[in-house]
C-alpha cells in the first residue's frame, strides 16, 4: 500500500479520469505453453483493459515438431520435458515467425494459480519447471546475444501469483510498469478485467461440463474424463487422444473445468462427508496428503470425482515424459478411479512423436471396454449413491443405460 | 500406504467399494519411546553421529540408516512408480534394504512395532515434498503396513508431540538437531580444507573421526534448561558449545599440512541431497576429485537453513497469513536471521576462523537476478546460480561442480539459467554433473574435462604469485622450519585475492609474514 506523502495528500483531485494512454500501437505476443492453456482469458482481459486490441494479441501456434525444428533450433539450454523445453519454438515463432512484429514478448512465470479446491488444500503452487520454465528457455535467447533486443522486442515475464489476487496488482504492476508505462490505478483495473474474463470462461466451461452430464443421465450414456495438466489440451503436447475417442461418440471432460456446484458435489460425496472421511466434498486430504501443488491436487480431486460419479465410466490419465508432478500420483490416482471399478487408461511419457499407430490401437481397446462395461459401472456407482440426483433426478432403478 | 474403507449402502449382490485412501502412521505413544527406535538419514555420517547425539540426550533411541550404496537404487526402482528421480529411488531403497534385512532378522510385526522413519516434509512444488509417497508405496510393497513413517517440517521448531506423542518436536529437540547439523558443517569444511594438504595421509580422517566422537558426547550430555525460551537463551548464550569447539581445534592443531602443493579448488553445489552426500550416491565425487589432486569446498547445510530462513525468501510463504502484526514478525525473522549468522561466526570463530562464512543471502539473490527469479521456489531456487557467481566473483574457487539428479526439476531449470550465466562470464568454469546413479565413468569424465582446465589455472595463479612475490619453494620450506606453526592445520591462511589455496598461502607468507622482504 503506497504511504501518503504530503503531495498526494494536498495534491489536486482530478475533475476528470486522465486519458487512457494510447498503447493501441503495442502487439503482444504470448507463447502458448504451460499454464497459459488455463489462464490465457486473464491475460486477454488484462491487455484489452490496457488498451492493447484484441488483434494485436498474438498467442503462438499450437506445439508442434514442425514449430520446434524451424523456429526453435539451437535454442534449447536443457534437456527436460517437452511441454517446458517446447517453449523455445514458441518463443522462436513470436521473434522471428510474424508477419507483422511484435514489440512485446510476454511470458508469465506462474507461480500459483486460481483453483476450485482453493481453501481446501494446503496450496495452490504451479510445478517448479513449468514455474520456471521461462528463465530457462529465455537463456537460450541471450545466452550469444540478445536476440530479443536485436528484433526489437521488449520480454517480459512477470512472477505473479495468480492463485492469490491480493497480490497480482502489485507483482503486476512491478514487472510490468516499465513495459507498458504502467500506473497502479490502471494496473488494479486491468488486472480486475482480467480476472472477471477468466471466472466467466471458467463458469461457462464449468456449465458445459454440467450439461453434458445431465445429457448423459438423462440419456444413460456414459462419459471419458481426461485426467492431466492444462497444457495437454495443446494438440501438440497430448497428441488429440481425447479428439480420438471423442470421434467414437463418447462425450468428453476435462478435469479443469468439472462442475462444482454444490448440489452435484454434496451428492456424489455425501457419504464421505456423512462418514467425515473428508471435511467438505473438496477436500482431498484422504488420497494426498501434500496437496501443495495446484495441477497435482486437481488431478486428484478429479480422480475422486470421476470414481463417484456414475456416467463418467472410464478415465483417460495422460502424463508427459519426465513429469515430475505426475511421476507421485500414478498408482494413487490409478488406485482412486478404479475403486469403483471405473476404467482407468493411462497414456505415459508423451513426448514430442505422436505416436500414432499405438494412439488407435489404444483407442480400439478403450471404446470395446466402454461399450463393454460402461452400462455396468453406470449402474454399480449410482447403487451407491442417494437416489436424489441434481442433474436430472436419476435413480437407481432408472432403467436403461445405454453404451 | 492404501487403506480401505467402505462407503455406501449396497445390494446384497454387489460387493462393497473400498476408496483409496492415503497412508496415516498409526499412532506412536509416548509410553513405548523407550522400545522404539527412530530412524532416520539423509546427510553425511557426520551430520548422523551428531544428530543422533541430541537425540540421545533427549532419550529417544536413534539411528541412522547404513550410508546410501548402489543396491539401494535397484531396491527403490523395484517399489515405487517409475520416473522418479534418483534422490527419491536411493532413499526409498535405503529404507527397504533397511527393513527387509530386519525382516529377515526378526519378523514384520516386529520391525513394524520396533522402528519409526522420521523424515523431512517440505513444503513446495518440488517432489522433495512428496517423498512420503514412494516411502508408503514402498511399505506396500514389502507388506509393512504397520510401519510407522512421520514427516518433520523443516520450517517449524516447535510443532509439539505429533502422532501419539511418542516424538515431541520441541524447541531442546529442534536446537539439539539444527546445532548438531551445524557442527557437522563446520568439522565437514575443516576436512576438506585439511584432507588435501596433509602431510601424514589418513591422519586428517583419524582426527575428524575423534572429533565427531568427542562431540557425539558433548550433544548427548547436553544439560536441560526447560522447554522453551530458557533453553533458546542458553543455546545462544552459553560457552558449552564454543569450549567444545576449541577442544576440537587443539585436536586438528596436530596435523601437518603442506600448503604449497596446488590444487585445483571445487565448489559443490547442486541439489541439497546429492551435494550434501559422502558416498555411492553421488559417485564419491568429493573423494574423487581430491585423488585427482582437487581440493573441495563443501556445500554446507547451513547455507540451506539460512535460505530457509532468509526474511526475503519467507515472503512469500506468508502470503496467507492472517497475522495482526506482520511487521513485528518481519522485524523478528530478520532479528532471527542476525542471530543465526551470529551464532555460527560464533562457532567457526571457536576453530579460528577455519571454517568458511556463509555467504550473504541478499548477495546470492542479487548476483542470480537477471538470471532466475528468487521467488521461484523448489530445490536451491536461485542459490545455484548465486553461489556459482559468487564463488566466482569472490574467487572462492576455480571451478563449479553442480551435482543434478537426473529428472531433478528444479536442478534442471537452473542448469538451463546458467547457460545464460556462461554466455556473460564464458571464464566462468561450470561442470554440471548428472547423476543418474549408475553411470558413474560418464558422470566422471565430464567432471574431469572441466577440472583439467581448472589445474592449469591454479598452477598458473601459483607461477605467478611466485613470479610477483619472487619467492621459491625452497625458501618457502626454509621459513616453515624456522615457524612450524604455519604447517598446523588450524593456522589459518587469510584469502588474499586468489582461489587457490597455495596461491593465496604463499602471498600470505611473503606480505604478511614479510617473508619476501627478508
Amino acid at each position: 500500500m503506497p504511504f501518503p506523502t504530503l503531495r498526494t495528500w494536498f495534491e489536486k483531485k482530478p475533475s476528470v479520469e486522465p486519458p487512457r494512454k494510447d498503447r493501441s500501437h503495442l502487439r503482444v505476443g504470448i507463447a502458448k505453453v504451460l499454464n497459459v492453456w488455463s489462464t490465457h482469458q486473464f491475460w486477454v482481459g488484462f491487455l484489452k483493459e490496457l488498451g492493447i486490441s484484441s488483434e494485436n494479441i498474438v498467442f503462438s501456434s499450437d506445439t508442434s515438431e514442425e514449430q520446434g525444428r524451424e523456429f526453435g533450433k539451437g535454442r534449447g539450454t536443457v534437456d527436460c520435458c517437452y511441454p517446458v523445453k517446447c517453449i523455445s519454438g514458441h518463443y522462436g515463432e513470436l521473434v522471428f515467425g510474424q508477419k507483422r512484429n511484435i514489440n512485446i514478448l510476454l511470458s508469465p512465470m506462474i507461480h500459483s494459480l486460481p483453483s476450485i479446491l482453493h481453501g481446501h488444500v494446503v496450496d495452490t503452487v504451479t510445478c517448479t519447471r513449468v514455474m520456471a520454465g521461462p528463465e530457462s528457455i529465455k537463456a537460450g535467447f541471450l545466452k550469444e546475444s540478445d536476440i530479443f533486443a536485436e528484433n526489437k522486442i521488449l520480454y517480459a515475464s512477470p512472477f505473479v501469483s495468480l492463485g492469490d489476487r491480493h497480490m497480482v496488482t502489485q507483482q503486476l504492476f512491478t514487472s510490468l510498469k516499465n513495459i507498458f508505462d504502467l500506473d497502479m490505478e490502471e494496473t488494479a483495473r486491468a488486472v480486475k478485467a482480467g480476472f472477471d474474463a477468466l471466472d466467466n470462461f471458467t463458469a461457462k466451461a464449468r456449465q458445459q461440463s454440467r450439461d453434458i452430464l445431465t445429457w448423459c443421465a438423462e440419456n444413460g450414456k456414459p462419459c471419458i474424463l481426461v485426467l492431466a495438466r492444462p497444457y495437454h489440451m495443446d494438440p501438440g503436447i497430448g497428441h488429440e487422444i481425447e479428439g480420438e475417442l471423442q470421434a467414437h461418440g463418447y462425450p468428453i471432460l476435462w478435469l479443469q473445468y468439472l462442475p462444482g456446484d454444490d448440489d452435484l458435489v454434496n451428492w456424489l460425496f455425501e457419504e464421505d462427508v456423512k462418514t467425515g472421511r473428508i471435511k467438505s466434498p473438496f477436500d482431498i486430504s484422504d488420497v494426498w496428503t501434500s496437496s501443495y501443488s495446484s495441477n497435482t491436487n486437481e488431478i486428484m480431486w478429479g480422480a475422486k470425482f470421476a470414481t463417484r460419479c456414475p456416467w463418467i465410466t472410464c478415465v483417460v490419465r495422460l502424463s508427459s515424459y519426465e513429469c515430475g508432478m505426475d511421476q507421485p500420483t500414478y498408482t494413487p490416482a490409478q488406485k482412486i478411479v478404479e475403486a469403483t471399478g471405473t476404467l482407468y487408461f493411462k497414456f505415459g511419457d508423451l513426448d514430442s512423436t505422436k505416436p500414432g499407430g499405438g494412439i488407435k490401437i489404444r483407442v480400439e481397446t478403450i471404446v470395446h471396454y466402454l461399450s463393454k462395461y460402461s452400462a455396468e459401472i453406470i449402474q454399480r456407482k449410482l447403487n451407491c449413491l442417494s437416489p436424489d440426483c441434481p442433474l436430472v433426478g436419476a435413480r437407481r432403478s432408472d432403467p436403461a443405460v445405454s453404451t | 500406504m492404501a487403506q480401505l474403507t467402505t462407503i455406501g449402502q449396497l445390494p446384497l449382490n454387489q460387493p462393497p467399494v473400498h476408496h483409496y485412501t492415503a497412508y496415516r502412521p498409526r499412532p506412536f505413544k509416548r509410553e513405548e519411546r523407550e522400545k522404539v527406535t527412530i530412524l532416520y538419514g539423509g546427510l553425511t555420517w557426520k551430520h548422523e553421529r551428531l544428530v543422533q547425539g541430541a537425540m540421545h540426550n533427549m532419550k529417544y533411541n536413534a539411528e541412522p540408516l547404513p550410508n546410501i550404496a548402489r543396491d539401494d537404487l535397484d531396491a527403490g526402482k523395484e517399489l515405487i512408480d517409475v520416473g522418479a528421480c534418483c534422490p527419491t529411488i536411493f532413499t526409498t531403497g535405503s529404507l527397504v534394504n533397511f527393513l527387509k534385512k530386519e525382516v529377515a532378522a526378526s519378523s514384520k510385526e516386529e520391525v513394524a512395532n520396533k522402528y519409526v522413519f522420521l523424515t523431512a516434509g517440505a513444503c513446495g512444488p518440488c517432489r522433495f515434498g512428496q517423498y512420503h509417497e514412494s516411502y508408503s508405496m514402498a511399505l506396500d510393497g514389502l507388506g509393512l503396513r504397520d510401519f510407522r513413517m512421520f514427516l518433520l517440517a523443516q520450517d517449524e521448531l516447535d510443532q509439539g508431540p505429533s502422532g501419539g506423542g511418542g516424538l515431541e518436536i520441541n524447541l531442546p529437540l529442534s536446537l539439539g538437531l539444527i546445532w548438531g547439523i551445524l557442527f557437522g558443517d563446520l568439522l565437514t569444511d575443516l576436512e576438506y580444507m585439511t584432507r588435501p594438504y596433509e602431510v601424514n595421509p589418513g591422519q586428517t580422517d583419524k582426527v575428524l573421526q575423534a572429533s565427531v566422537e568427542y562431540l557425539y558426547g558433548v550433544f548427548r550430555e547436553r544439560p536441560d534448561h526447560g522447554a522453551k525460551y530458557g533453553t533458546l537463551a542458553w543455546h545462544l548464550l552459553t560457552n558449552y558449545f564454543t569450549r567444545a569447539l576449541r577442544e576440537v581445534r587443539k585436536m586438528w592443531d596436530a596435523i601437518e599440512v603442506d600448503r604449497v602443493r596446488v590444487k585445483a579448488k571445487v565448489k559443490i553445489t547442486g541439489e541439497f541431497w546429492l551435494q550434501t552426500h559422502e558416498g555411492e550416491r553421488n559417485y564419491n565425487i568429493k573423494r574423487w576429485l581430491e585423488q585427482e589432486d582437487a581440493e573441495v569446498v563443501a556445500p554446507p547445510v547451513a547455507v540451506w537453513l539460512h535460505y530457509l530462513l532468509h526474511p526475503t525468501i519467507r515472503k512469500l510463504e506468508h502470503r496467507h497469513s492472517t497475522s495482526k502484526h506482520p511487521r513485528i514478525e518481519e522485524a523478528l525473522l530478520h532479528a532471527l536471521e542476525r542471530i543465526y549468522r551470529w551464532t555460527y561466526n560464533r562457532f567457526r570463530n571457536a576453530l579460528a576462523g577455519l571454517p568458511n562464512e556463509l555467504p550473504d543471502q541478499e548477495e546470492l539473490r542479487e548476483l542470480a537476478e537477471p538470471f532466475y527469479h528468487f521467488e521461484l521456489r523448489g530445490g536451491e531456487g536461485h542459490m545455484l546460480i548465486g553461489k556459482a557467481l559468487h564463488a566466482y566473483h569472490h574467487k572462492k574457487a576455480h571451478m563449479i561442480c553442480e551435482l543434478s539428479p537426473y529428472s531433478c526439476m528444479p536442478n534442471t531449470m537452473s542448469i538451463g539459467s546458467m547457460a545464460n550465466v556462461i554466455g556473460k562470464y564464458p571464464d566462468l568454469l561450470y561442470a554440471p554433473i548428472e547423476v543418474k546413479g549408475d553411470s558413474e565413468v560418464h558422470a566422471l569424465s565430464r567432471c574431469q574435462m572441466i577440472l583439467t582446465e581448472a589445474k592449469r589455472r591454479a598452477q598458473d595463479q601459483f607461477d605467478e604469485v611466485l613470479k610477483k612475490t619472487g619467492l621459491s619453494a625452497e625458501k618457502i620450506r626454509k621459513y616453515e622450519e624456522r615457524h612450524p606453526e604455519v604447517r598446523r592445520a588450524t593456522y589459518k591462511v587469510p584469502h588474499r585475492g586468489y582461489s587457490g589455496t597455495a596461491a593465496n598461502y604463499v602471498i600470505h607468507l611473503a606480505e604478511d609474514r614479510g617473508l619476501a622482504r627478508a
